[in-house]
C-alpha cells in the first residue's frame, strides 16, 4: 500500500527530527554575552585662519582677573580665561575664534543674551564643529530631550567639558585614561549630587572616590557616555542585566576581587532572569516587574553582598527584597532563588542530586527504549528479507 | 454483554474470520485525544522554556506570542491534562470496584519474562516471539511511564505554580529542584514518546486501533493473542449480576462524588491558590531626585577689599581699581577713545570728547554713567562702582 508507505516515511521523518532537536537542544544551552567597549573619538585638528586674531591678542585683555559683564539678569558673566588652565587644555592650539566665531575685532559685537544659560546654550552647538561624531551621540540623549522640550537645566556640552579647560581625557588609541575615570562622577554630580551621594556610599563608589580604583564603574560604564539614555524606560530596565554582566561576566576583572562570573548565567536560568532575557529578545519596551539586577542588589547605592548591614548574603535582608513583590513571603522563600550559585554538593544538593539523576535516568531509559526498537527493527528487516512476514 | 449478544457475535465469527473486536472503548478514545493534545501543547510550550536561551526556543516562543502567552498556554494544557487525570482515576476506580474488570494493566513478572523473550527473539537467538495479552508489555511501560511522569509533573508543577505556599512548608530549595526535576521528567517523557511511541505503534505498523477503537481478528492474533484466546472462550469479561452492579454503583458514585469534588477544589488549588507571584505587582522603586545641583564655583575674580574713607584717594586705592579693570585698553600707549588711567593727570583730563570724572558730581561723570548702564567692554564689579563714585562725590582727590 503506498499510503502506508508514505504515512511510514513520514513518521521516519518525524522520529529524525524529534532525536535531532533533542540533541541539539542540549548542545546549544548557553551562550557567552558580548560586551562593547567605550569608543572615544579625537577630533580633528583645526587651525586659526588667517585673519582672526591670534590667542594672545585675546588673552591679552581676557586673560586678566576679573574681566565680567552684568547681563539683563543680573548674574555676573565672567570673561576671564585663565590662561594657566586654557595652557594645558586639550583646546590650547584651537583658535578662539573657531568657536567665537562672531568675535574677529574690537569692540565686539554686543552680547545678546540675557542670562549666563542662554550663552551657554547659544554657544554649545558649535562643538560639533570638531566632535561631529559625539554631538550627534547626544542629539539622542536623554539631555538633549531635556532640552529640546525647553528644561535649560540639562546638560549641554559645556557643563561637562568646560571649553577652556577641559583635558586630554583619552590616550593614543582612545581609550579614556584612568585617571580620568576618577572624576567621571564628579562631573556628573554637578546636577545629580543626591545620586553621586548615593553613589559614593557604594562597593563601586567608595572604591573609586577612596581608593582611587579604576575598575569599577562610574557613571558612564552604566549610562553610557554622550548618548546617554533615559534610565527609567522599559528598554533600559530589560536591557540592564547586560549592562552589568559587562564587567561581572569578565574574568579579567572579577578574578581581582574573587567574585563570580556566573551570575549573569544563573540569573538568566532562573524564572526571574528567564522572563526578562525573553521579554528583552521578543518584547524590548515590555513592561515588567520582574527583578533585574538593580532591584535586588541596589541602584545607585549598590552594596557588597556581605556588606554587615544591608548585604543580601544576610537571608533576612534577601528575604526583604522578596517581599517587595511578593509581600506573603516567608522565611524559607528566598532560598528558592538560588543566589547565583551553580548547585553543588555544597550548595543546593538536593537541586545538583536531581539534576545528576536525571543526567543518567534520561539516557539509562531513553537508551534502553532504543536499544530495544534498534533490535526489532534489525530483526523486521532481516525477516523482510527473507521474504516471512511479519507483524 | 449478555450471553446471548456473546453467543451471537461467537457465531457470526466462525462465519466471517475478518471480524472486528473493540479495543478501545469511545470514553478511552476521547480520553487519548485529550491527552495527545495536551501532552503536545505542554511540550511544545514547556521545552522552549526550559531551553530559552536558545534561538529556536526564542522563535518558539515568539510564535506562541511571548513568554507570558507561552506560559499560559501550558498552564491551560496543564489543568486540561489534570483534569483528565481526575477523570481517569474515577474510571479506573468504577472498573476496579464496580466492574471488577480484569487488571489487565498491572505490571508482573510475566511482563519482565516477555521483554527478555522479545529481546532475545529478536537478537536472533530465539525463533518464537512471546504471546502476550490484552495489554503487552510495551504499552504497560508507556502507560506507568505516563502515570509516574503525570504524577511527577503535577507534584513539580504546583510547586513552580505556588512557591510561596510550597515553601511556607518545605524548604525554598524545593522550587529550584522542582523546576530541575520537571524539565528533567518533561525531556524525558517527549524523547520516550518520540522513541517508544512513535515505533511502537506507527513506524512498525500503524495501529489505528486508538482511533478506530477496532482490531481485526487478524491483527488480535498477531498482538494480544492471549486475549483473542480469553475472548474466544468467553472469559475475558465476566460481568456481575445487574442486581449486585447496581448495589456497588450506589456505594461507589457517592464516593466518587466527594473524590472528584476534592480533587478538583486541589485543580482549582493549582492556579486560585497564588496571585501575589504571578499579579502584576508595580516594581518599587525609591524615587531618587534626579536634578540636585551643586552649588556653582563662584566666578573667579579680583578680591576686592573694603577700601577705609582716610584711603579714598588715587594713590591709596583709586588708581589701582582703575590699573587692574581699565588699564588694558585706557593705557598711555593705547589710549582707547583718547581716555587712558595711567595716571591720575590722565584720568582728570579725560577722552577726546571730554572729561569723564566731574569732581564732587558722581551723577554727571560719564564715567559713572557708563559704567552704570553696562555694557562696557570692561565692567566695574558693583563694589568698585560705589568705591569710585564716592571718590568722585568727595572730590576725586589724588592724595
Amino acid at each position: 500500500m503506498p499510503k502506508s508507505k508514505n504515512y511510514r516515511r513520514l513518521m521516519v521523518i518525524i522520529l529524525v527530527f524529534g532525536i535531532g532537536l533533542v540533541v541539539v537542544s542540549l548542545v546549544g544551552l548557553v551562550r557567552p554575552v558580548a560586551a562593547s567597549p567605550i569608543s572615544a573619538q579625537v577630533p580633528r585638528p583645526v587651525t586659526a585662519s588667517n585673519s582672526s586674531p591670534d590667542n594672545a591678542t585675546c588673552l591679552a585683555c581676557h586673560g586678566k582677573p576679573g574681566l565680567t559683564r552684568i547681563l539683563p539678569s543680573g548674574e555676573t558673566l565672567s570673561l576671564t580665561i585663565d590662561s594657566s588652565h586654557f595652557a594645558g587644555s586639550a583646546h590650547k592650539d584651537i583658535a578662539c575664534s573657531e568657536c567665537h566665531t562672531n568675535i574677529v575685532s574690537y569692540p565686539h559685537p554686543a552680547l545678546q543674551v540675557q542670562t549666563i544659560r542662554e550663552f551657554s546654550l547659544q554657544m554649545y552647538t558649535i562643538c560639533q564643529k570638531c566632535h561631529q561624531e559625539q554631538y550627534n551621540k547626544t542629539l539622542d540623549s536623554v539631555h538633549m530631550r531635556a532640552v529640546a522640550a525647553g528644561n535649560t537645566n540639562a546638560a549641554i556640552c559645556t557643563d561637562c567639558h568646560n571649553p577652556h579647560t577641559q583635558l586630554v581625557i583619552t590616550d593614543q588609541n582612545d581609550v579614556l585614561l584612568p585617571e580620568a575615570r576618577l572624576s567621571i562622577p564628579e562631573i556628573c554630580a554637578r546636577c545629580h549630587s543626591a545620586i553621586y551621594n548615593a553613589y559614593k556610599q557604594s562597593v563601586h563608589g567608595a572604591a573609586l572616590t577612596q581608593e582611587g580604583n579604576t575598575d569599577v564603574p562610574t557613571c558612564i560604564d552604566c549610562h553610557g557616555v554622550h548618548n546617554i539614555a533615559d534610565p527609567t524606560t522599559n528598554t533600559f530596565r530589560l536591557q540592564s542585566p547586560q549592562i552589568c554582566a559587562k564587567c561581572h561576566t569578565d574574568p579579567a576583572i572579577m578574578d581581582k576581587y574573587g567574585i563570580s562570573t556566573q551570575v549573569l548565567n544563573t540569573y538568566v536560568a532562573d524564572f526571574h532572569g528567564t522572563t526578562v532575557t525573553l521579554f528583552e529578545k521578543t518584547t524590548p519596551d515590555q513592561a515588567t516587574n520582574k527583578p533585574v539586577c538593580f532591584d535586588c542588589h541596589g541602584v545607585h547605592d549598590i552594596k557588597r553582598v556581605d556588606d554587615p548591614v544591608y548585604g543580601l548574603q544576610m537571608k533576612q535582608n534577601l528575604l526583604l527584597a522578596c517581599q517587595r513583590c511578593h509581600p506573603d513571603a516567608t522565611t524559607n522563600f528566598p532560598d528558592a532563588w538560588m543566589s547565583h550559585y551553580i548547585p553543588s554538593p555544597t550548595h543546593y544538593q538536593i537541586v545538583y542530586y536531581v539534576n545528576l539523576f536525571y543526567k543518567f535516568f534520561i539516557p539509562g531509559v531513553i537508551g534502553s527504549m532504543g536499544i530495544f526498537v534498534v533490535s526489532d527493527i534489525v530483526r523486521r528487516l532481516i525477516e523482510r528479507r527473507k521474504g516471512a512476514r511479519h507483524s | 454483554m449478555s450471553k446471548k449478544k456473546t453467543a451471537r457475535k461467537q457465531t457470526r465469527s466462525i462465519i466471517k474470520p475478518m471480524r472486528l473486536y473493540e479495543r478501545f472503548h469511545w470514553s478511552q478514545r476521547i480520553s487519548h485525544a485529550l491527552l495527545l493534545t495536551s501532552f503536545s501543547m505542554l511540550g511544545i510550550t514547556g521545552l522552549p522554556q526550559k531551553f530559552s536561551t536558545t534561538g529556536w526556543a526564542q522563535a518558539m516562543i515568539q510564535f506562541f506570542g511571548g513568554i507570558e502567552t507561552t506560559r499560559l498556554i501550558h498552564h491551560i494544557s496543564a489543568i486540561v491534562l489534570m483534569l483528565l487525570a481526575i477523570y481517569h482515576i474515577l474510571d479506573v476506580g468504577y472498573k476496579i470496584f464496580v466492574r471488577r474488570t480484569r487488571l489487565s494493566m498491572l505490571p508482573g513478572l510475566q511482563d519482565v519474562k516477555d521483554a527478555f523473550q522479545v529481546f532475545v527473539y529478536n537478537l536472533g537467538f530465539s525463533k518464537k516471539r512471546p504471546q502476550m495479552g490484552r495489554y503487552t508489555f510495551e504499552e504497560k511501560a508507556e502507560y506507568w511511564a505516563l502515570i509516574w511522569g503525570t504524577a511527577i509533573m503535577a507534584i513539580t508543577g504546583f510547586m513552580m505554580w505556588n512557591p510561596i505556599s510550597t515553601a511556607r512548608i518545605l524548604p525554598g530549595e524545593i522550587i529550584p529542584a522542582a523546576k530541575a526535576a520537571h524539565g528533567g521528567e518533561a525531556l524525558l517523557a517527549v524523547m520516550a514518546i518520540i522513541v517508544w511511541h512513535m515505533y511502537g505503534v506507527h513506524l512498525k505498523r500503524f495501529n489505528k486501533a486508538m482511533f478506530t477503537g477496532k482490531q481485526t481478528e487478524a491483527e488480535m492474533l498477531h498482538e494480544h493473542p492471549l486475549e483473542l484466546a480469553d475472548l474466544k472462550a468467553g472469559i475475558a469479561q465476566r460481568l456481575a449480576p445487574p442486581k449486585t452492579l447496581r448495589k456497588r454503583q450506589t456505594i461507589y458514585y457517592p464516593v466518587a462524588s466527594v473524590l472528584s469534588i476534592a480533587m478538583l477544589i486541589g485543580i482549582y488549588g493549582f492556579f486560585g491558590r497564588e496571585k501575589t507571584a504571578i499579579t502584576t505587582v508595580l516594581p518599587i522603586s525609591n524615587p531618587v531626585p534626579i536634578y540636585v545641583p551643586q552649588t556653582p564655583t563662584p566666578i573667579p575674580t579680583t578680591i576686592t577689599t573694603p577700601v577705609p574713607p582716610g584711603m579714598l584717594t588715587w594713590d591709596a586705592s583709586i588708581g589701582a581699581i582703575f590699573q587692574s579693570k581699565c588699564s588694558l585698553c585706557h593705557n598711555s600707549s593705547l589710549a582707547t577713545n583718547g581716555l587712558s588711567f595711567a595716571s591720575y593727570a590722565d584720568a582728570l583730563r579725560g577722552a577726546s570728547d571730554g572729561p569723564v570724572i566731574v569732581p564732587g558730581d558722581a551723577a554727571n561723570s560719564k564715567l559713572v554713567v557708563i559704567q552704570s548702564a553696562s555694557g562696557h567692554p570692561g565692567q566695574l564689579s558693583p563694589e568698585e562702582l560705589a568705591t569710585i563714585k564716592n571718590w568722585i562725590i568727595s572730590g576725586a582727590l589724588e592724595k
